[in-house]
């Protein structure tokens, strides 16, 4: 039961990245994101190909330290945000969200067929995992949720320094209105693109986190019902724009997605089959509940716009 | 050379489809405001439901040489009525809450992915993750004018362009129609000559549900049913959509067209390179890649679209 605990903490906290990062692209600078797990993938497969052992059914094998992964897959990730945001960043709003999934449906396309890179969907397995050495497996969960609970705190220090910062600050006019941002003389493409590109790193990096955890990798994973709109909800669910709300969405959907397994232990076997559809209708629903009953989340906005302002007077 | 004329007639019979889909799309983006990422599996419903009522309504046998006889556009019909019930239910407990929050576009986008879910998980649960057809046999082309076409694909063809003129000389020279446009080109003033704009969102769900029901029907025809279709069809929708200009009807028309037969020529062509030179990859798998890629150069060469409206600013 505590293992049970602890393996939900793991995931809980890798979302929680997760949901940080698509909260700076959403919730500070109104990017509609519907693309995030393409960056988590991408993160999830540099670091299996870099840090994992050589094969030969796919590229890899390169066996380099399990922090040169994670800072591999940071990178990785951040390139190709860098490379995607040069014509997608010229969109805005439902554009965007559209060119976004279309780069996901890519991107998941290109992992799964490409077997050479990627053994396809077999996936890869025999991952390294950090200081596995050390103690029984069985009792490794409680390793990795130290180093989980490092990665999102080192997260959100970070990204709480960044969204209240004047880049921040910057980024939240960005999302009120960006005619005016633009006419205070605020380069908007570069910031959007600087916030798109940093928080992409950031979802690389909880896909690296997120592999060496398993250990194995496949398609699977990065479906994006799994990958970006569970996200999206937690965003929702624990409040736009709010970097701790995010945080409780993230442990509150998890634990709703990880709770469902007990129904199946309930249920007739003709209705435990069909546990991931019942989650998906768990997912729209919660979702419409909470645009209706409270769109903001359940955590608000630590600042109203208002107070932005009073803010900036009297700096 | 055939294989061109193969290519682009299956782009056709594509585009005819995702036009159905995208002047339904295009109407409800401008008149309810915002990007219905539900839309896709209103398709999927369409095509069950006709599913459904097939296994009902009675009548046998074909006709023409098409997989179906008179008892599919018996079955269309009703899964059409169907879509429009669940369309406008979904309205009423929903989107029109929504509405009255006053939130922006973008939430409401957001949201609607909530109905998408639910509708896609509701479908799952009823008939399952299998693949499913309309017909068990397999057809053979045959020969019009000296080109080799299946008779369902002409039928499709021939169809979606019957309900595309249908929906025109609605849109042009039927009272609600006409209103409908009005409200399309200057919300504020449509609102001030007295058109009531509850009517003209009720009539905006009604047009896309028909139109959602045959779509989906069509598409089920053409390739085959499963849950996941609609929502996998709303990447070239939308592009169609943007492509066009948003509200545009001929922009739709267009985008649509051009988008099925790009995307089928494109992959069709690399495909035949890619065997030619004796590789290994499979390129029909990438088909969202080259919508993605065409809406991307569309929309820095014309950023409104090929037929939209400076005010629609794409920050929506």
């Amino acid at each position: 039961m505590v293992n049970y605990l602890s393996s939900y903490l793991v995931m809980a906290c890798i979302y929680a990245m997760l949901a940080l990062s698509l909260n700076m692209q959403w919730g500070y600078t109104g990017l509609m994101n519907f693309g995030i797990g393409a960056f988590y993938m991408v993160g999830a497969y540099t670091s299996a190909i870099l840090c994992g052992l050589p094969s030969p059914e796919h590229l890899g094998g390169f066996h380099l330290p399990i922090l040169m992964g994670m800072a591999g897959a940071a990178c990785m990730a951040g390139l190709i945000a860098y490379l995607v945001a040069i014509p997608a960043l010229k969109l805005r709003g439902g554009p965007f969200a559209i060119a976004l999934l279309a780069i996901q449906e890519t991107f998941f396309l290109i992992i799964k067929n490409e077997s050479w890179l990627t053994n396809g969907v077999w996936g890869i397995r025999d991952i390294p995992q950090p200081f596995f050495s050390l103690v029984n497996p069985r009792f490794y969960v409680f390793i990795y949720l130290i180093i989980a609970i490092v990665a999102l705190t080192l997260t959100y220090l970070s990204m709480e320094r960044a969204v209240n910062s004047p880049w921040g600050r910057v980024l939240r006019a960005i999302r009120e209105d960006e005619t005016l941002t633009d006419m205070s003389g605020k380069d908007c493409f570069n910031f959007r693109r600087q916030s798109f590109v940093f928080s992409s790193m950031v979802a690389g990096l909880a896909g690296a986190v997120y592999v060496h955890y398993t250990g194995f990798v496949s398609p699977q994973t990065f479906s994006p019902l799994m990958s970006t709109f569970l996200v999206w909800l937690m965003v929702m669910v624990g409040g736009t724009g709010n970097n701790r709300g995010v945080i409780l969405g993230a442990f509150l959907v998890w634990g709703v997605w990880v709770g469902s397994d007990f129904i199946t232990n309930l249920v007739p076997a003709s209705v435990a089959t069909q546990i991931g559809f019942i989650r998906m209708f768990l997912v729209g629903i919660i979702l419409t509940v909470t645009v209706l009953t409270r769109p903001q989340g359940l955590l608000t906005q630590k600042l109203s716009n208002i107070q932005l302002i009073e803010e900036e007077k009297h700096a | 050379m055939t294989d061109l004329v193969d290519l682009l007639i299956s782009g056709l019979v594509y585009g005819s489809i995702i036009t159905v889909g995208a002047i339904g799309l295009t109407l409800m983006s401008d008149i309810l405001d915002f990007f219905n990422f539900a839309y896709g599996d209103f398709f999927t419903l369409g095509a069950f439901t006709t599913l459904a009522f097939l296994s009902v309504v009675p009548g046998q046998g074909t006709f023409a040489g098409l997989s179906f006889g008179w008892s599919m556009v018996l079955a269309v019909l009703l899964a059409a009525l169907v879509t429009v019930m669940v369309m406008l239910a979904f309205d009423y407990l929903f989107f029109r809450r929504l509405r009255n929050m006053g939130v922006s576009s973008l939430f409401m986008s957001i949201a609607s992915l909530g109905v998408s879910f639910i509708i896609r998980s509701i479908i799952f649960m009823i008939w399952g993750p299998k693949v499913r057809y309309y017909s068990s046999e397999v057809q053979l082309s045959k020969e019009f004018l000296g080109i080799s076409i299946r008779p369902d694909n002409l039928f499709i063809l021939l169809s979606s362009l019957l309900l595309v003129a249908a929906v025109y000389y609605f849109l042009k020279s039927s009272r609600i129609g006409k209103a409908l446009r009005s409200v399309s080109d200057n919300k504020a003033l449509a609102q001030a000559s007295g058109m009531q704009p509850s009517l003209m969102i009720m009539c905006t769900w009604i047009i896309c549900g028909i139109l959602a029901g045959v779509g989906g029907t069509l598409f089920g025809i053409q390739v085959q049913l499963n849950p996941n279709m609609g929502w996998n069809f709303l990447i070239p929708m939308f592009v169609a959509v943007i492509m066009g200009g948003i509200g545009s009807f001929w922009g739709a028309l267009i985008g649509g067209m051009t988008i099925g037969i790009t995307e089928e020529l494109v992959t069709g062509l690399i495909q035949n390179l890619v065997t030619a030179m004796e590789l290994q990859i499979n390129v029909s798998a990438y088909k969202p890649a080259v919508a993605f890629i065409f809406v991307i150069v569309i929309l820095l060469l014309r950023p409104y679209g090929l037929f939209g409206k400076p005010q629609f600013n794409l920050k929506r």
